[in-house]
C-alpha cells in the first residue's frame, strides 16, 4: 500500500507514483527535504546517495538530523528519519561517493527520475553524464541564501547542465595579491597562499614575495637597490619561502619582520606602483598599532570583533607555532592542507590577512567575515530549501503523470521581481545546445596545445580537469591506435613523451571517452605554438575550462566524490542560476540567467 | 515589536545558526531568539511551518490544535509519528518539533480556538494560523491588531495554496547595494574606480486587515484590470475558504467526485457574483484541491516560514499582503488586497 489516501492525485498520478523509483543524489539541505517529501507522498521506491558526514552547521536545516547524529552518515540518517514519516516505503542509503563504478549507467537506468541535491559542479557534471547517457529524466536542484532553483534535464528536450558555459571563477591577477592589494580579499588570498608557502603543500603559482616582474613596476631602479637577486621568472630569489622559514624555525619574529617589514620595504621601492596608490606602511613587531590598548572588556564572540593589528601579531605567532607542531608531528614530505574549519588555519589567516589589511590600508575584518570569503561559505537557510525541494517534488509528480514537457525550469527570487513573481517558472522548456561538446550528438571539442611540449600525462590532466572525465581513453581517429588508457599501467610508459613523439600532429583527432560516464567526445588537436599549457576550445561563446582552475582546497569537510579535480568541500547547496529580467520590461524571451557558483580557490592571471 | 535583547549569543548557538547568520545577520539572530510564535492547526502545512522557525531559532512556539491526527494527515504532516492516529495533532507533534531544535521552548494548547480568550493570542509576537475559518481568522487578526501584534495566516488545498499577512504598522531594515566612486591615492586619477558598498536603510510598510482582503471589490477599475494577468489564485482561495465556511470541513479525498461537483458550483456562483470573464476559473486548477499535498505544504511552508523570520526580524522587506502558489503554472507570486 502505498498511495496511503486515495483521492489526494487522480488515478494517473496514484498508479505513476506507485510504480516509482527515484533516486536522490545528495542528503543535505535539500536532500533532507526531497526525501521527507518523497516519503510521505508514498514513492515506494527510494535510493539516496551521500557520502558526508554530518556537521553541526547542518542542523539550522538538515532537519532529519539531530545533535545527537553528529559524525554520523548522513545518508544512513536520512534514511532512518525518513523512514519514521513512513515506514511502508522502501528506502536504500548509500554512504558513498556517486561518482563511483558502483553506479554506471545500468544503476543509473533502473530509475524513473533522478533527483540532484548537490553542492559541486564535479558531481552535478557526473550525474549529468550518467542520465544523458541513462536517457533518465533529472531534476536538478540548488539554492544559495533566499535563492534557489529547479531545472528539469531531459536528453534531447532540454539543454543538459554542460550545455552553457559557467561562469568562470572568481580571480585576481597575481601582481595584485603580491604587491597592491587594495581589498580584503586580496589579503586573504594572499594569507591563504602564505598558508600554503609556510605549511601546505607547495605551489609556485602562489607565491607571496614581491612580485618584480609586474608590468606597472617597469623601468623601476630602486628595486634592485635592495640587491636581492632576481629569478627569471621575477620573483626574488629566497630559496623557498618554507625553506627560510624551517631555517629560522618558525620564529614568529623574525617572519613578521621579514614579511611584513622587509617585503613591504621592497615593495615600497618599486617607485611606479605608488604614483596613484597609497603607499603601504611597513610594521616593527614591537611597535604595533593597539599595543598599548589595556585589555577591553570583550563583550560577544571573538570570532564577530575586528582584532587589533597588535592582537594579530599574536595570534599570527601562537598559530604559527601550532601549526608548525602540526607539521612537525606529521611524516617527513607531508604537508598541512588548509581548512576553514580548523582553529590555527583560520586563525592564521584571520592575522596574517588583517596586518596585511592594515599595512594598505584596507579595512580590517573579523574572523567571522574572513570566514566566508577564505572557505567560500554559501549560506543556506531552511526556507529556501524547504521551497525548492518542494518545487522539485511537484515537477517529478508531473514528470511522472506524462507531462514533462510543461516542466520548465523554476527560479525561486531573493526578492519578487517587478510582476510580484516570487517563484518565476520559464515560459518554455529550453532545447538543447546544438554545439554542447556534451550532450550534442557528435560532440566536439578542441584541444590547443604545443604538441611539441604537451606530454601524455598532460593530455590526461587536461581530459579530466578540462572535460570532467574520471578514466579517459583516447584512440586516434581513423587508426584506432589507442594513445591513452584507463586501465592502469597500460599505457603509463608513454606518459614523459609528447603528443608529437606520439605521432600526432595539428588537425588529428581523437576519439575520447569515459566508460563510467558512458561519454564520448571527438577531440581535435589544434597546434599553437605559443600555448604553454593547454586550452579546450568550442563553438560555445565562452571559454572552456583552462588548467589550474580546479585547486584542491581543503578536503576536510568534503562531502563530495574524491575522484576528479576537487573542489572547496562546503556544505551548502549552492551552485545556482538565477534569472535576471529587466525591471519593467515584458519579456516573451527566456530571461538571462547567471549561474552563481561556489567559487573555488581564487585563480591568479598576471 | 520584538524586543533584541542586547544578550550576545552563545558559542553554540554561533555554530548551530552559522549559517544563516551569514545571511541575516547577527541582529536578526538575536531579534529572533527574543520572540514567541504561536501556530494555529497541526495539519501538514502547520508542521512544515513549525519545522522551519523551530530550527530558525526563535524563543518559543506554542502548537495550538483541537483536532485529532487523521490518516489523511499522514501525506504531509511528519511532526506526529503515524501511530498516534486518533490522538490531539498539536501534542502527538511535541516530541519530534522539540528534537528539531533543544534550544527552542516548544509547547502545545488543545483547546479549541473559539475557546480561547483573545489575551491568549495576543501573549505572542506573531500569530500563524492555518485551517481556521474566516471568521475565526478575522476574529484572531483583530485582537491582534488592537495589541499591535503581528498576525498570519494561510492554507493548502491539494497543491494549490495561499498566505495572508498583517504585520499592522512594520518598521523593518533593507540591505541595498550601491555603487560609489573611490580614490584610492592620492594621485589616484582613474575617473571609473568604483566600488560596491552595502547600506541598511530603515523603511516602513502599513498592512490592512484580512476582512479588506477578503472583500476585495472586483468592480472597481483598479481590480479589474488586474483580471489581465489571467491568474485566478485569488478566487480558488475565496471558493476554498466559502467551501470551508459552508460544510465545516475540507473537500475530502474519500469524496473527490462528489466534492468536485460542490467546487465547480461554487466556482460557477462565484464567477457569476464577480461578473468574471467565463473560463477564468478553470476546472484544472479546481481539481487537485484534496487533501494536503507534501511538496505543497513544503513550498507554503517555506514562504509562511520566511515571512515569519522576516517579520520578527524587521530584516527584509516582507510580502504586502497576500501570497499565492498556482501549482499548474508553477508559479508563486505576491498581490495587494484590500488597500
Amino acid at each position: 500500500m502505498v498511495a496511503r489516501v486515495a483521492g489526494v492525485f487522480d488515478e494517473k498520478l496514484t498508479e505513476a507514483i506507485a510504480n516509482s523509483k527515484v533516486l536522490v543524489v545528495g542528503a543535505g539541505g535539500i536532500g533532507c527535504e526531497i526525501l521527507k517529501n518523497l516519503v510521505l507522498t508514498g514513492f515506494p521506491n527510494i535510493e539516496i546517495i551521500d557520502l558526508d558526514t554530518i556537521d553541526v552547521s547542518n542542523l539550522n536545516r538538515q532537519f532529519l538530523f539531530h545533535k545527537e547524529h553528529v559524525g554520523k552518515s548522513k545518508a544512513q540518517v536520512a534514511k532512518d528519519s525518513a523512514l519514521s514519516f513512513n515506514p511502508n516505503v522502501n528506502i536504500v542509503a548509500h554512504h558513498d561517493s556517486v561518482i563511483s563504478n558502483e553506479y554506471g549507467v545500468s544503476y543509473f537506468k533502473k530509475f524513473n527520475i533522478v533527483m540532484n541535491a548537490l553542492d559541486n559542479r564535479v558531481a552535478r557534471n557526473h550525474v549529468n553524464r550518467m542520465c544523458l547517457a541513462a536517457d533518465v529524466p533529472l531534476v536538478e536542484t540548488g539554492t544559495a541564501g533566499y535563492a534557489g532553483q529547479v531545472e528539469l534535464i531531459k536528453k534531447g528536450l532540454t539543454q543538459c547542465y554542460e550545455c552553457l558555459p559557467k561562469a568562470p571563477q572568481k580571480s585576481f591577477p597575481g601582481c595584485t595579491i603580491r604587491n597592491t592589494p587594495s581589498e580584503p580579499i586580496h589579503c586573504i588570498v594572499w594569507a591563504k597562499h602564505l598558508f600554503n608557502q609556510l605549511f601546505g603543500e607547495e605551489d609556485p603559482d602562489q607565491n607571496v614575495s614581491p612580485d618584480t616582474a609586474d608590468p606597472e613596476a617597469a623601468g623601476d631602479a630602486g628595486a634592485s637597490a635592495l640587491n636581492a637577486k632576481e629569478s627569471e621568472t621575477g620573483n626574488v630569489d629566497r630559496k623557498s619561502t618554507r625553506m627560510w622559514a624551517a631555517e629560522t624555525n618558525y620564529d614568529p619574529e623574525k617572519l613578521f619582520s621579514k614579511l611584513f617589514g622587509d617585503d613591504i620595504r621592497y615593495l615600497l621601492s618599486m617607485e611606479n606602483l605608488w604614483k596613484k596608490r597609497r603607499p603601504p606602511t611597513p610594521l616593527v613587531w614591537d611597535n604595533l598599532p593597539g599595543k598599548d590598548d589595556s585589555p577591553a572588556k570583550h563583550s560577544g564572540l571573538p570570532d564577530q570583533r575586528v582584532w587589533s593589528v597588535s592582537e594579530c601579531a599574536q595570534i599570527f605567532a601562537t598559530s604559527c607555532k601550532a601549526l608548525e607542531a602540526d607539521l612537525k608531528s606529521r611524516p617527513d614530505g607531508d604537508h598541512l592542507v588548509w581548512d576553514k574549519d580548523e582553529k590555527s588555519a583560520m586563525d592564521f589567516v584571520t592575522a596574517c590577512a588583517n596586518v596585511r589589511a592594515y599595512i594598505f590600508n584596507i579595512p580590517l575584518k573579523s574572523r567571522f567575515e574572513i570566514k566566508s570569503m577564505a572557505g567560500n561559505i554559501i549560506p543556506a537557510i531552511a526556507t529556501a530549501n524547504a521551497i525548492v525541494a518542494g518545487l522539485a517534488v511537484l515537477r517529478a509528480q508531473n514528470i511522472l503523470k506524462g507531462n514533462i514537457e510543461d516542466c520548465t525550469s523554476v527560479y525561486l527570487r531573493p526578492k519578487v521581481n517587478h510582476r510580484g513573481q516570487l517563484f518565476v517558472p520559464e515560459k518554455t522548456l529550453t532545447t538543447p545546445n546544438p554545439k554542447c561538446f556534451v550532450c550534442a550528438p557528435k560532440a566536439e571539442v578542441a584541444l590547443a596545445c604545443n604538441l611539441k611540449q604537451l606530454t601524455l600525462k598532460d593530455l590526461n590532466t587536461a581530459l579530466k580537469e578540462g572535460l570532467n572525465m574520471q578514466a579517459p581513453d583516447a584512440a586516434v581517429e581513423g587508426k584506432g591506435l589507442v594513445v591513452l588508457s584507463s586501465e592502469p599501467g597500460e599505457t603509463d610508459h608513454n606518459n614523459h613523451k609528447t603528443l608529437e613523439q606520439i605521432g600526432l600532429n595539428d588537425g588529428c583527432a581523437l576519439l575520447v571517452d569515459d566508460f563510467l560516464q558512458n561519454f564520448e567526445v571527438r577531440v581535435r588537436l589544434q597546434q599553437e605554438d605559443d600555448e604553454k599549457s593547454w586550452r579546450l576550445v568550442t563553438d560555445m561563446d565562452t571559454p572552456m575550462p583552462e588548467p589550474k582552475e580546479d585547486k584542491p582546497t581543503n578536503g576536510a569537510n568534503g562531502s563530495e566524490p574524491k575522484p576528479g579535480p576537487s573542489r572547496p568541500k562546503d556544505d551548502s547547496d549552492s551552485d545556482m542560476e538565477i534569472i535576471e529580467e529587466d525591471e519593467g520590461v515584458e519579456t516573451t524571451k527566456p530571461p538571462k540567467r547567471r549561474r552563481i557558483e561556489v567559487s573555488d580557490d581564487i585563480v591568479e592571471l598576471c | 515589536m520584538v524586543e533584541n535583547n542586547e544578550m550576545e549569543l552563545s558559542e553554540a548557538e554561533a555554530e548551530q545558526y552559522d549559517r544563516q547568520i551569514r545571511l541575516w545577520g547577527l541582529e536578526s539572530q538575536k531579534r529572533l531568539r527574543a520572540s514567541k510564535v504561536l501556530v494555529i492547526g497541526l495539519s501538514g502545512l502547520g508542521a512544515e511551518i513549525a519545522k522551519n522557525i523551530i530550527l530558525s531559532g526563535v524563543k518559543s512556539v506554542c502548537l495550538l490544535d483541537n483536532e485529532k491526527l487523521r490518516e489523511t494527515d499522514q501525506y504531509s504532516q511528519f511532526l506526529a509519528p503515524p501511530d498516534k492516529i486518533g490522538e490531539n495533532r498539536a501534542e502527538a507533534s511535541l516530541l519530534r518539533a522539540r528534537a528539531l531544535n533543544p534550544m527552542v521552548d516548544v509547547t502545545s494548547e488543545k483547546k479549541a480556538v473559539d475557546d480561547l480568550p483573545d489575551n491568549f493570542f495576543t501573549e505572542f509576537d506573531i500569530v500563524c494560523a492555518t485551517g481556521l475559518k474566516q471568521e475565526q481568522l478575522e476574529r484572531i487578526n483583530n485582537a491582534c491588531r488592537d495589541c499591535n501584534k503581528k498576525f498570519l495566516c494561510g492554507d493548502v488545498w491539494g497543491m494549490f495554496g495561499y498566505m495572508f499577512t498583517d504585520l499592522v504598522d512594520h518598521e523593518y531594515s533593507e540591505e541595498i547595494v550601491q555603487h560609489k566612486a573611490v580614490k584610492r591615492g592620492p594621485d589616484d586619477s582613474d575617473k571609473n574606480a568604483r566600488e560596491t558598498v552595502t547600506i541598511t536603510v530603515k523603511r516602513r510598510a502599513i498592512y490592512v486587515p484580512l476582512q479588506n482582503a477578503l472583500s476585495a471589490d472586483w468592480s472597481k477599475p483598479e481590480l479589474r484590470s488586474r483580471l489581465r494577468r489571467g491568474d485566478p489564485s485569488y478566487f480558488v482561495m475565496k471558493i476554498l475558504l466559502r467551501f470551508r465556511d459552508e460544510y465545516n470541513r475540507n473537500p475530502d479525498p474519500a469524496k473527490r467526485k462528489a466534492d468536485t461537483e460542490i467546487i465547480f458550483k461554487m466556482r460557477n456562483e462565484l464567477v457569476k457574483e464577480l461578473n468574471l470573464p467565463a473560463g477564468f476559473v478553470s476546472d484544472a486548477i479546481l481539481t487537485d484541491v484534496f487533501g494536503i499535498v507534501s511538496g505543497a505544504a513544503a513550498v507554503m511552508g517555506g514562504v509562511i516560514g520566511q515571512e515569519i523570520v522576516k517579520a520578527v526580524s524587521q530584516r527584509e522587506p516582507p510580502h504586502n499582503n497576500m501570497f499565492f502558489f498556482n501549482p499548474v503554472k508553477c508559479v508563486g507570486f505576491v498581490e495587494l488586497y484590500g488597500q
